[in-house]
């Protein structure tokens, strides 16, 4: 961590036998850098919409895997399987299935539309495979918090004649609230990270519009080989991550009260 | 019971010993070197025959080959991770045709020059040969050779009486004929996606219009026959409706496919597919006519150079050894068996007159002529960072979301920043 932030401050192009110290220089290029701008704006949209999506889906399907029903320890294991595929595989899947040509999906939607080429549909066509494959893990860490909410508050809630409605907005999800903000900053830090998914499914393009800042930093490291720029890069993704953390905590330890 | 506890112990130990990986010298038989690779295609029983016989020839030096993922991406990110660590664990290593001057530049390759004195070098192509020599220097031997053919449908042109193409907008009109006649058939598909094979296609067009990416050292991307160029590249989708939009998600396997099963009537991608093309069970077998690429002018195609090269860590503690496998490896019997039996092309123009490869592969002769022509991407250490420029540009242009010509302004731009700042 200290070598990555010893390395941003220097230009470090190992091919050209160029290493020297040069302060913050690397840090104004990177506010005026438009690759960086563009990369930053893609992954929080990325973020913003690939978290919120889960959040209600996943709450939703706590919700619903909640009731007793038959098979409900199968659906459970079912509802999993998403999460338990490696990423990089279920990405080389959802690249056929959007494939403009004989894709899957074109086909059952009767449609023609060219997902990961035309730069509006290569974004969300990530964001889609992004939710499908990180739903079932908020929506398992939900279930859990449901099931810490004592069944009596429901009873009494009952009782009192209170409807579904306000029992779930007066009894769940407050109750829920600390489990929710949870979630969301495993979710938001693991989304604002993304590499694998976007990487294999579209490379980054088409003309950057999918480029994230992870795929950024690693194609100026490794392709390009500018260690010091690159690390600014990394530095920067890591102080973007500490302020969603720090946001998050705030907000958690505010509930406390 | 005491020797429950004692045995693993044994046994740890004894693979402690065995690991004696460091000093690369096998105590009892000599050196151990080893030659870094990415997976070779088809059976890997025929590199390791050859390596046994590089063995048997050589007494004394024992082969170790080992391979990386076929990725170039992740080959040249093992290599950049490991030659900028001083790395003496492999000795031979392959390397991708854009890599040389660049790991030259770094200081991570030894000296080629005297494996490849002059006369040598006259039999191999003379693209491959600009590829690997830096600053008069060779710092690479060429392995085996890529470059970019026209594949048509010859069944279906002769049916209209036409033969391949020679000019880029004589493949559009026939194409568009074809087309509107035949149903479900694309006119012509290449790889159009935002990686490194776009900045290959691209050249192909760039260059078959007298233009090109540098001019003695200078950045001329923005010149105005390449705005013309890249126009008609994306008016092959967008304006003459020949090439279908999926274009510009498709990479070498994705058209591959598309033209195996019938569906397209011309296709750019490398000679490795014909191969497949000619296999039992292919739908289109016997119906594929390889030629060379069609420029804006007849005679002037340009076709982009791909293959491999082997090369010498410069931190290899077995240098006249490595060397010894390198001229090996590329000495005409080597490169002709590997033809004869995985497909890879030979560096060497001798070889594409030689009786038993014509009659394996009859269209080796017409490939020769074409691979005289290709032409490698920019020679230079900054063309990592080039591509990583011009790969978005490009892309961009073919994806409509900017004209070509404010695409290419820009990664002049940015190219010339590039040049200007390495200080």
């Amino acid at each position: 961590m200290l070598y990555v932030l010893f390395l941003s401050m220097r230009r470090e192009l190992p091919i050209f036998g160029v290493s020297r110290f040069t302060g913050l220089d690397n840090y104004f290029f990177l506010l005026s850098d438009d690759r960086f701008w563009n990369a930053l704006g893609n992954t929080l949209y990325f973020t913003l919409l690939s978290v919120s999506v889960e959040l209600v889906l996943g709450l939703a399907i706590a919700l619903l895997l909640e009731r007793d029903f038959r098979h409900k320890g199968m659906m459970r294991a079912v509802v999993l399987l998403p999460w338990a595929i490696p990423t990089v595989v279920s990405a080389r899947m959802w690249e056929w299935i959007f494939n403009g040509d004989f894709g899957v999906l074109n086909r059952l939607l009767g449609i023609r539309i060219n997902w990961l080429g035309s730069p509006f549909w290569a974004m969300h066509a990530a964001v889609f495979a992004d939710i499908w494959k990180t739903t079932p893990f908020v929506a398992i860490i939900i279930m859990a918090g449901l099931q810490a909410i004592p069944r009596d508050l429901y009873r009494a809630a009952r009782v009192d004649g209170a409807g579904s409605l306000d029992i779930f907005m007066g009894i769940t999800l407050p109750l829920l609230r600390p489990v929710i903000l949870v979630v969301l900053l495993f979710r938001s830090l693991d989304a604002f990270r993304v590499f694998d998914a976007v990487y294999v499914l579209t490379g980054g393009g088409p003309a950057n519009t999918t480029e994230t800042l992870s795929i950024y930093a690693y194609k100026v490291l490794f392709q390009t080989l500018q260690f010091g720029y690159g690390s600014t890069l990394a530095v920067a993704v890591f102080l973007c991550t500490g302020l969603i953390s720090a946001g998050y905590i705030r907000l958690l330890m505010g509930g406390k009260r | 019971m005491k020797w429950a506890a004692v045995l693993p112990i044994l046994v740890l130990l004894a693979m402690i010993a065995g690991c004696d990986r460091k000093d690369g010298n096998d105590r009892n038989s000599g050196t151990v070197i080893v030659f870094k690779h990415g997976k070779i295609a088809g059976d890997p029983i025929i590199l390791r025959g050859l390596l046994d016989s590089f063995e048997a020839e050589n007494p004394g030096i024992k082969l170790r080959d080992e391979t990386l993922p076929s990725s170039s991406d992740e080959q040249h990110q093992f290599y950049v991770i490991n030659l900028e660590g001083k790395s003496a664990d492999f000795d031979v290593l392959s390397l991708d045709v854009i890599w040389v001057p660049e790991f030259a530049r770094a200081g991570w390759l030894s000296d080629l020059s005297r494996l490849f004195p002059p006369d040598e070098r006259n039999d191999f192509f003379p693209g491959p040969v600009s590829a690997v020599t830096w600053e008069r220097k060779v710092f690479a031997v060429p392995w085996y050779i890529d470059a970019g053919l026209l594949y048509y449908r010859c069944d279906i042109l002769e049916k209209y009486g036409l033969s391949p193409p020679r000019t880029w907008p004589e493949l559009v009109a026939q194409a568009r004929r074809i087309t509107s006649a035949e149903k479900g058939l694309y006119g012509f598909i290449w790889q159009g996606k935002q990686y490194e094979g776009l900045v290959c296609n691209a050249l192909e067009y760039l260059r078959s219009n007298n233009g090109d990416v540098l001019r003695n050292g200078e950045v001329a991307i923005d010149s105005p026959e390449n705005v013309a160029a890249l126009s008609f590249m994306r008016d092959l989708i967008a304006r003459y409706g020949v090439s279908p939009p999926l274009v510009t998600t498709a990479s070498e396997e994705t058209t591959r496919h598309i033209f195996g099963n019938g569906r397209a009537l011309f296709m750019r991608n490398w000679p490795y597919a014909w191969n497949l093309f000619q296999d039992k069970g292919s739908m289109v077998r016997g119906k594929v006519g390889v030629a060379p690429l069609p420029a804006f002018q007849v005679g002037r195609s340009a076709p982009t150079l791909g293959g491999w090269q082997l090369g010498v860590n410069r931190y290899s503690r077995h240098q006249e050894a490595a060397f010894r496998l390198v001229r090996f490896l590329t000495a005409p019997e080597a490169q002709k068996l590997l033809c004869l039996k995985v497909g890879y092309k030979p560096t060497r123009v001798s070889l594409y007159a030689d009786r038993e490869l014509q009659k394996s592969q009859p269209f080796i002769a017409s490939l020769c002529d074409i691979f005289m022509t290709a032409r490698p991407r920019p020679v230079t250490p900054y063309y990592m960072m080039f591509t990583q420029v011009m790969q978005p540009e490009l892309s961009a242009a073919l994806a409509g979301v900017r004209p070509p010509e404010a695409a290419l302004r820009s990664a002049g731009r940015q190219m010339r920043h590039i040049l200007g700042g390495v200080r």
